[in-house]
């Protein structure tokens, strides 16, 4: 097999083991919990107004909770354990010990994490969409389904970094990188958050909704104005950083006896 | 096939302090030959095994697995080397067959290829009953042989076992043990460490002693055993001349 072959081969049999380990009675119930989450959200609010939800009130409440809240929860269930789990069960040294098996535990984790993820993400999304009765719904639908394939594919990657670097205290780093990087360095109107997943999605939601002619000017200090090819490739550029750097890290890293089990 | 020269791996402790696993240990296994590893808890057993595997950097010295140093060349080893260890890491929710598919993916191992390999697997380790059957619902002899089948996926020339029958019972261990006999006698150069001296005593073809990660006595049963004693009292005979880590 050639090595790019071999590679995705490997990285599809990690993938697969991953998923299996998520179709459990708890985890299907966490997914469900999800998905049903942001509906009975705005079906609240819908029931406070009259009448159905202004279109753009709801793009920002269901932008908060879709793209940002459960696929941010999400990816930290599924992507920070990617080498604890390894660690606590026993089977770190097993999969070490293939060829490409490091690299195959980064890349199988986050095809399974963004596979995961993005299921949860696009079902909270039609069901809200459809709890919430906004206008045009189906164009709603298909920009929420592709903030939501971005924000996994970014997201799992950036969490890809602390799941290498601190595994045992993966979801703590995690949830900090989120604030820290996510969170606070998205918002800063500087050169930094340049490097963020959320300065990208929060673009394209300000692009696609016709937002950035009615914004305040320092409003607009927070959104890129490039196109949307831009944005879309960013984060992909972002994504393949990330998770270069995972695997580089990965490779090298040694876990004497005693930090296993 | 396998051979370790002077052998040093230092860890960092969790106070700071370097603790020394291993500290100038040095063995060959050749093709075909099968030689115990064995040493007490915190001997450096397990560390010497591990930088065979690649789990782990040496600090100095080196380990070779038919010719592929394991700090240079490292895929190398891993192409060459089956690595088992005491915990079986086996996925209670997969069948033995998947998980032999799944790691003769992880070597890249084309699909045809890889439906034989594994068909020829289950039947050499005695798993074709219980193939098909989530490995959660398999006993530990089972899981264990499921173990050796990942190790031995892409057929190795050397396999390095880390205590493979600890969790095992009598019946489970000797068919093991059968198994790694059979493995020698097709060519395949075996180094296990264990605690269960009597077990292997009869079945390597030579023995190396670890104390306070070094080598503290090594050679044939013939060579290490005085007359009517057995492996055990030369393993306390050996670790009681070194003195203290």
């Amino acid at each position: 097999m050639t090595g790019l072959r071999a590679t995705l081969a490997a990285a599809r049999a990690v993938a697969g083991f991953q998923l299996a380990r998520l179709c459990t009675p708890a985890r299907l119930g966490l997914a469900a919990l999800g998905m049903l989450f942001p509906a009975v959200v705005l079906l609240a609010i819908r029931r406070s107004t009259t009448g159905p939800l202004e279109r753009s009130f709801g793009a920002v409440v269901l932008y908060a909770l879709v793209p940002e809240a459960v696929c941010m929860l999400g990816l930290l269930m599924t992507m920070c354990p990617a080498v604890a789990d390894e660690l606590e069960r026993g089977t770190w040294v097993h999969v070490a010990t293939r060829p490409g098996g490091r690299r195959a535990l980064v890349l199988g984790t986050f095809i399974a994490a963004v596979t995961w993820t993005t299921a949860v993400g696009l079902g909270a999304v039609l069901l809200a969409v459809l709890a919430g009765g906004m206008t045009d719904p189906w164009g709603l639908i298909a920009m929420f389904a592709a903030l939501v394939v971005l924000s996994c594919v970014g997201r799992a990657a950036l969490f890809a970094l602390p799941a290498v670097v601190l595994p045992s205290r993966a979801l703590v780093a995690s949830v900090g990188v989120a604030v820290v990087v996510e969170y606070l360095a998205g918002f800063l109107p500087a050169v930094i958050n340049q490097a963020t997943v959320s300065l990208r999605l929060r673009s394209l939601l300000v692009h696609w909704m016709g937002w950035r002619q009615r914004m305040p000017p320092q409003l607009r200090l927070i959104v890129d104005p490039q196109p949307v090819w831009v944005q879309c490739a960013a984060v992909v550029v972002l994504a393949i950083v990330f998770l270069t750097v995972a695997i580089m890290i990965l490779e090298r890293r040694q876990f004497p006896p005693s930090e296993e089990g | 096939m396998i051979e370790v020269r002077d052998l040093v791996k230092h860890y960092r402790g969790g106070d700071g302090g370097i603790v020394r696993a291993v500290d100038g240990v040095s063995l060959a296994v050749e093709a075909g030959e099968m030689v115990g590893l064995l040493g007490a808890n915190g001997a450096g057993t397990t560390t010497t095994l591990r930088v065979l595997a690649t789990l782990l950097r040496p600090t100095a010295g080196t380990a070779l697995v038919a010719g592929c140093d394991s700090s240079a060349d490292p895929v190398g080893v891993r192409r060459r080397l089956g690595y088992v260890s005491a915990t079986t890491g086996v996925p209670d929710r997969l069948t033995p067959r998947e998980i032999l598919t799944s790691f003769g993916r992880l070597h890249g191992l084309a699909e045809t290829a890889l439906t034989d390999r594994v068909g020829q697997l289950i039947g050499q380790l005695g798993l074709a009953s219980c193939a098909d059957r989530p490995a959660g619902r398999l006993s530990s002899g089972q899981r264990q042989r499921v173990s050796v089948g990942r190790a031995l996926v892409h057929d190795p020339p050397a396999l390095v076992l880390d205590e493979p029958t600890s969790a095992l019972d009598v019946i489970g261990s000797r068919d093991l043990l059968d198994l790694l006999t059979t493995l020698r006698a097709e060519g395949r150069a075996i180094l296990l460490s264990t605690h269960r001296l009597h077990e292997i005593e009869h079945r390597c073809d030579r023995f190396v002693v670890i104390h306070g990660g070094r080598v503290v006595a090594a050679g044939t049963r013939a060579e290490l055993v005085r007359d009517g004693g057995e492996l055990e009292d030369a393993f306390f005979a050996a670790v009681a001349g070194a003195g203290a880590p």
